[in-house]
C-alpha cells in the first residue's frame, strides 16, 4: 500500500508540474491556454534531442528548454493571445480556449511533420534504477528527480511571487488591473512576461515527462486534460493548491488502480472531475 | 413563418440554386464518379452533418460543446449492433442511432447544461474522453460487418444515404433557425441574462439545441457505421470527430446556416490537396485559419464574403 | 501645471464629456464639483490615462500626454487615488505601499517613503501586515492615498474622497491633505460630490454638469455665489 502511495506521490508531483503553468496564467490573465499541452510536448522533445544528439542529461537540459519555451510563449502571446486582452472575461476565456486549440493543431502537426509520430523517451543511465530505503519499498531514482524538480519549482515560484517586485506586480495585476496601471505597472508587458513564464513552466514539465514517461507529438493533449482537471480541482492562481490537488489526484488514481485495474485509470480522474464540477455548479 | 412577399425573387433564386446543386449531387455517381471521389464525398457529408450539429449548439445557442464525439460514437455503435446484429431495416437502424444519441444527451445533458460557458466545454470534453476510454476497454477489438453484408456492399448506397442525411440535417436546421424556437435559442447565445428576464425558458431551449445537435451527430455516426466495413469502437469516440467539424463550422462561419457547409468543403479540399505531400499538414493550415477567425473574424468565411460584397457594392453608383 | 483642452470623451458609444477645459496651477488644491454621473470620474480617468479622449488635448508641464497609457502617466509625475480606492485586496498594507513605489526611480527611496507615509497615517503602520481588503473604509482611503504618494508624484489626483466615509474620518483626511499640500508643495486636483468640504479645502474650483464645465473661479467667490449655494448646498 505504501508503495502505491509512493508512486502516487511521484505521479502527483508531475501532475502539479504540468498544471502549475496553466493555472497561474489563467489566474492572472484569464487566458485558458489549451496549447499548454503542446508547450509541454515541445519541452519534452527539446530534452529528447539534446539527450539524443549531445548526451545532455535531461535534468540539466531543463534551463535550455525553459529558455526556448519562454521565447516561444512570448512570441505567441504577442502575436495571438494579446489580441484577446480587451475582451470581457467570459469571452476572453472562451476565445483563448479556442485559440489554444487551433494552436495545438498547428504545433502538434508541425511536430509530426518534423519529428514523426514515433514515441520517444529519454533514458539516461539511471533510468530504471531504484532506491530501496526499506524492504519492500522501491522508489525509482527518476521519480526522486520528479519530486525534486517539483519542490524546486514550488520554492522558486514562491520566492518569485512574494519576494520580487515582478512577482508582486503580477499578483497586483491579477487582483486589480487598473490599479496596477495606476501605480506604474505596464500591464501588457507584465502579461507578456508572465505568459512566457507559463510556457517555460510547461517546458519543465515536458522535460520531466520525457524522462519519467515518454513523449510523442500528441502527448500534449493527454497531459492537458490532466492539467485542466487539476485546474478545476485546485482553483487557479495559487501555486500550493495546484500541487496539493495533483498529489491527491495521483494518490487517488494509484489507489483506484489497485481496485479497478490500470485500464480505467484515466476514467477515474475524469469522473472525479465531472462530479466536482457538477457539485460546484449547484 | 415567411409571408408570400418574403418569398421574393431572392428566395426563389436560392431555392433554384439549391435545387440545381442537389440534383447534381444526386446524378453525380451515375456519370462522373470514381471510388475515390465517392469516398471523399461521403466523408464530406459526414463532416457537414457533424459541423452543422455542432453549429446548432455552439454557433446558435452559444454553448460550445467539446463532446460531440460521444454522440457520434454512440450513434455509430447503436447502428452497428442494431443493423448488423439484430438485423432490422436500414431506416430503423438509422433512427436508432439518432435516438440513442439523444438518449445519451438527455442523460448527461441535464446535469451538464447547468455548467456555464467554459465549464460546459471542458465538462463535455471530459465526458467524451471518459466514454472513449470506457468503450475502448469494453470493446477492445475491431468489429466487422458480418460477411453476408460485405459481399453485398455497394459504395453508392452509402453515398446516397450520406447525401440524404445531410439534406435532412440542413433542412431541419434551416427550419429550426428560422422558427420561433430558433429565436429563443439565439437569444440565449446573445445575452443569457437578458433572455432569462424576458421569460425565455433557458433550460428548455438549451435542451432543445442539445437534443437536435446530438440527434444529428448520432445520425452521422450511423452513416459512418453503415459506410465502414470495420471499426475500432474507441476510434468512434476520438476527439477528431469533435474538433474537425468544430473548426470547419467556425472557419466557415459559426451561427450561420451555410458556414458549416463552406467550412467543411474547405477542409476536405485542403485535406485532398495535402494528401500526397504533407499528409496531416492540412491541419496546420486549417488550425491557422481557425486561430485567425477566432481572433479577427468571428463570423468566419461567411462574414468575410459579406464584407467583400459590401466593399464592392459601395463602388456602384447610386441611381 | 495641468492643462485640459476641449476634450471629448466617450465611454463605449456614449459621449460623457463635451469640450471640457480646465487648468490646475502648480502648488494649489484645485477642485472639480459635480453630482453623480456628471462626468467627474471619466475626466480623471482620461487624465490618468485609463481612457483616451476622442478629441482635445491634455498637457502636463507643457508636455502632451493625451494618448499616454496609464503607467506612463505615473512615470511622468501624476498619481491617482481612484474612486472606490481600488486597493489590491489580497495583499497587505505594506505590499500595497511597496507596489505604489513600483517605478524604478521610486524603488530606491522606498523605505524612506514608507516611513513618511507611516508618519502621515500612523494607523497604517499598526496594520502593516493586514490584508488591504479587511481594512475599514477610512483606513482604506488612507492607504490609497499613501500608495499614490509612494511614487513621489508632482500632481496628485483624487477621485471621490468622501465616498463611503464617516464625516469625522473624512474631516481628518481632508486636514491631512491640506497639510500635505502645504508642507510638500504637492499640487492636488480633487474631484468630488461633497461641495462644502472641497471648497473649503481648495483654492480654485470648477463645476461640472452633464459632462460640461458650467462654472469656475476662486473658491471664496464660489462659496458666496447664490446660485451655487442653491444647487450644491441646498441653502
Amino acid at each position: 500500500m505504501i508503495q502505491i502511495i509512493v508512486y502516487g506521490v511521484i505521479t502527483g508531483a508531475f501532475y502539479g508540474l504540468a498544471a502549475v503553468g496553466l493555472s497561474l496564467v489563467f489566474g492572472v490573465m484569464k487566458h485558458l491556454n489549451i496549447a499548454h499541452g503542446s508547450f509541454l510536448m515541445i519541452g519534452g522533445f527539446v530534452s529528447f534531442w539534446l539527450f539524443h544528439l549531445f548526451k545532455i542529461d535531461p535534468f540539466v537540459s531543463i534551463p535550455l528548454a525553459m529558455i526556448i519555451l519562454f521565447v516561444l510563449g512570448g512570441v505567441l502571446y504577442k502575436g495571438l493571445f494579446s489580441h484577446l486582452d480587451k475582451l470581457p472575461e467570459g469571452l476572453k476565456i472562451n476565445n483563448s480556449m479556442l485559440v489554444g486549440f487551433g494552436l495545438t493543431w498547428i504545433l502538434d502537426n508541425l511536430a509530426i511533420l518534423f519529428w514523426t509520430s514515433d514515441v520517444r523517451a529519454v533514458t539516461p543511465s539511471y533510468t530504471g534504477k531504484v532506491w530501496n530505503p526499506l524492504t519492500g519499498l522501491r522508489i525509482p531514482i527518476v521519480g526522486l528527480g520528479v519530486i525534486g524538480i517539483a519542490l524546486l519549482v514550488i520554492f522558486s515560484l514562491y520566492l518569485l511571487l512574494t519576494k520580487t517586485y515582478f512577482g508582486k506586480s503580477v499578483r497586483g495585476t491579477a487582483q486589480d488591473r487598473d490599479a496596477a496601471s495606476l501605480v506604474g505597472i505596464n500591464v501588457e508587458r507584465t502579461y507578456l512576461v508572465f505568459f512566457a513564464l507559463g510556457a517555460a513552466l510547461a517546458g519543465i514539465a515536458g522535460v520531466v515527462s520525457a524522462v519519467n514517461y515518454s513523449v510523442h507529438p500528441t502527448v500534449g493533449f493527454e497531459w492537458l486534460l490532466k492539467a485542466i482537471i487539476i485546474l478545476v480541482l485546485a482553483g487557479f492562481g495559487k501555486v500550493g493548491p495546484v500541487f496539493v490537488a495533483g498529489l491527491l489526484l495521483g494518490i487517488v488514481e494509484g489507489i483506484s488502480v489497485y481496485f479497478v485495474g490500470t485500464t480505467y485509470r484515466e476514467v477515474v480522474g475524469l469522473v472525479i472531475f465531472i462530479l466536482v464540477m457538477l457539485k460546484r455548479s449547484m | 413563418m415567411k409571408t408570400l412577399t418574403q418569398w421574393s425573387k431572392n428566395g426563389m433564386k436560392q431555392v433554384f440554386t439549391w435545387g440545381v446543386i442537389v440534383l447534381f449531387l444526386i446524378l453525380f455517381p451515375l456519370f462522373a464518379a470514381t471510388e475515390h471521389t465517392l469516398n471523399l464525398l461521403v466523408f464530406l457529408f459526414i463532416t457537414i452533418v457533424l459541423a452543422q450539429s455542432w453549429n446548432i449548439l455552439g454557433g446558435y445557442a452559444g454553448q460550445i460543446s467539446l463532446g460531440n464525439a460521444a454522440f457520434f460514437g454512440i450513434g455509430a455503435l447503436a447502428f452497428h449492433f442494431i443493423a448488423w446484429r439484430v438485423g432490422v431495416s436500414l431506416f430503423l437502424a438509422l433512427l436508432a442511432s439518432g435516438i440513442s444519441a439523444v438518449g445519451l444527451a438527455s442523460f448527461i445533458g441535464i446535469p451538464a447544461l447547468r455548467l456555464k460557458g467554459v465549464y460546459f466545454a471542458i465538462g463535455t470534453l471530459a465526458l467524451a474522453e471518459a466514454l472513449r476510454i470506457t468503450i475502448g476497454n469494453l470493446f477492445p477489438r475491431t468489429v466487422y460487418i458480418p460477411t453476408a453484408y460485405i459481399t453485398s456492399y455497394r459504395l453508392v448506397d452509402r453515398y446516397y444515404l450520406a447525401l440524404a442525411v445531410t439534406l435532412i440535417t440542413q433542412i431541419v436546421a434551416t427550419v429550426i433557425v428560422r422558427s420561433r424556437t430558433g429565436l429563443g435559442i439565439m437569444a440565449i447565445r446573445d445575452d443569457e441574462e437578458a433572455a432569462d428576464t424576458t421569460g425565455v425558458n433557458l433550460f428548455k431551449y438549451k435542451y432543445l439545441a442539445l437534443v437536435t445537435s446530438s440527434f444529428f451527430s448520432g445520425l452521422a455516426g450511423g452513416v459512418f457505421a453503415y459506410y465502414q466495413i470495420s471499426i475500432l469502437p474507441a476510434f468512434l469516440f476520438g476527439p477528431q470527430w469533435t474538433f474537425e467539424p468544430l473548426v470547419a463550422a467556425s472557419v466557415g462561419g459559426s451561427g450561420t446556416l451555410l458556414g458549416p457547409i463552406i467550412g467543411s468543403v474547405f477542409l476536405i479540399i485542403l485535406m485532398e490537396l495535402f494528401a500526397l505531400t504533407l499528409g496531416k499538414g492540412y491541419l496546420i493550415i486549417f488550425g491557422g485559419l481557425f486561430v485567425l477567425v477566432v481572433l479577427f473574424l468571428p463570423g468566419g468565411l461567411m462574414e468575410a464574403s459579406k464584407k467583400i460584397r459590401k466593399a464592392f457594392s459601395i463602388n456602384k453608383p447610386i441611381p | 501645471m495641468l492643462e485640459v483642452n476641449e476634450i471629448d470623451v466617450y465611454r463605449g458609444d456614449i459621449r460623457v464629456l463635451w469640450s471640457v477645459s480646465l487648468k490646475v496651477e502648480e502648488g494649489t488644491i484645485t477642485a472639480l464639483l459635480g453630482s453623480n454621473a456628471a462626468g467627474k470620474t471619466s475626466l480623471l480617468m482620461s487624465i490618468s490615462g485609463l481612457i483616451k479622449p476622442m478629441r482635445g488635448s491634455i498637457r502636463f508641464n507643457g508636455m502632451e500626454i493625451t494618448k499616454e497609457p496609464a503607467h506612463r502617466i505615473v512615470e511622468i509625475g501624476m498619481s491617482m487615488v481612484p474612486e472606490g480606492r481600488r486597493l489590491f485586496p489580497e495583499m497587505s498594507v505594506l505590499e500595497n505601499l511597496e507596489l505604489g513605489a513600483f517605478l524604478k526611480k521610486a524603488r530606491n527611496a522606498k523605505d524612506r517613503a514608507i516611513e513618511e507615509i507611516y508618519e502621515i497615517f500612523p494607523i497604517l503602520k499598526s496594520r502593516a501586515t493586514q490584508m488591504a481588503g479587511t481594512l475599514s473604509g477610512g483606513e482604506q482611503q488612507m492607504l490609497a492615498i499613501g500608495r499614490a504618494l509612494m511614487s513621489r508624484p508632482k500632481l496628485l489626483l483624487i477621485d471621490e474622497l468622501s465616498l463611503g466615509l464617516a464625516p469625522l474620518v473624512l474631516q481628518h483626511i481632508a486636514e491631512i491633505i491640506k497639510e500635505i499640500n502645504v508642507s510638500r508643495g504637492l499640487t492636488i486636483f480633487i474631484v468630488e460630490q461633497n461641495a462644502l468640504m472641497t471648497l473649503e479645502m481648495a483654492q480654485f474650483g470648477y463645476l461640472i454638469e452633464n459632462g460640461r464645465i458650467v462654472g469656475s473661479g476662486e473658491t471664496n467667490s464660489l462659496l458666496q455665489n447664490e446660485q451655487i449655494k442653491n444647487a450644491y448646498f441646498g441653502i
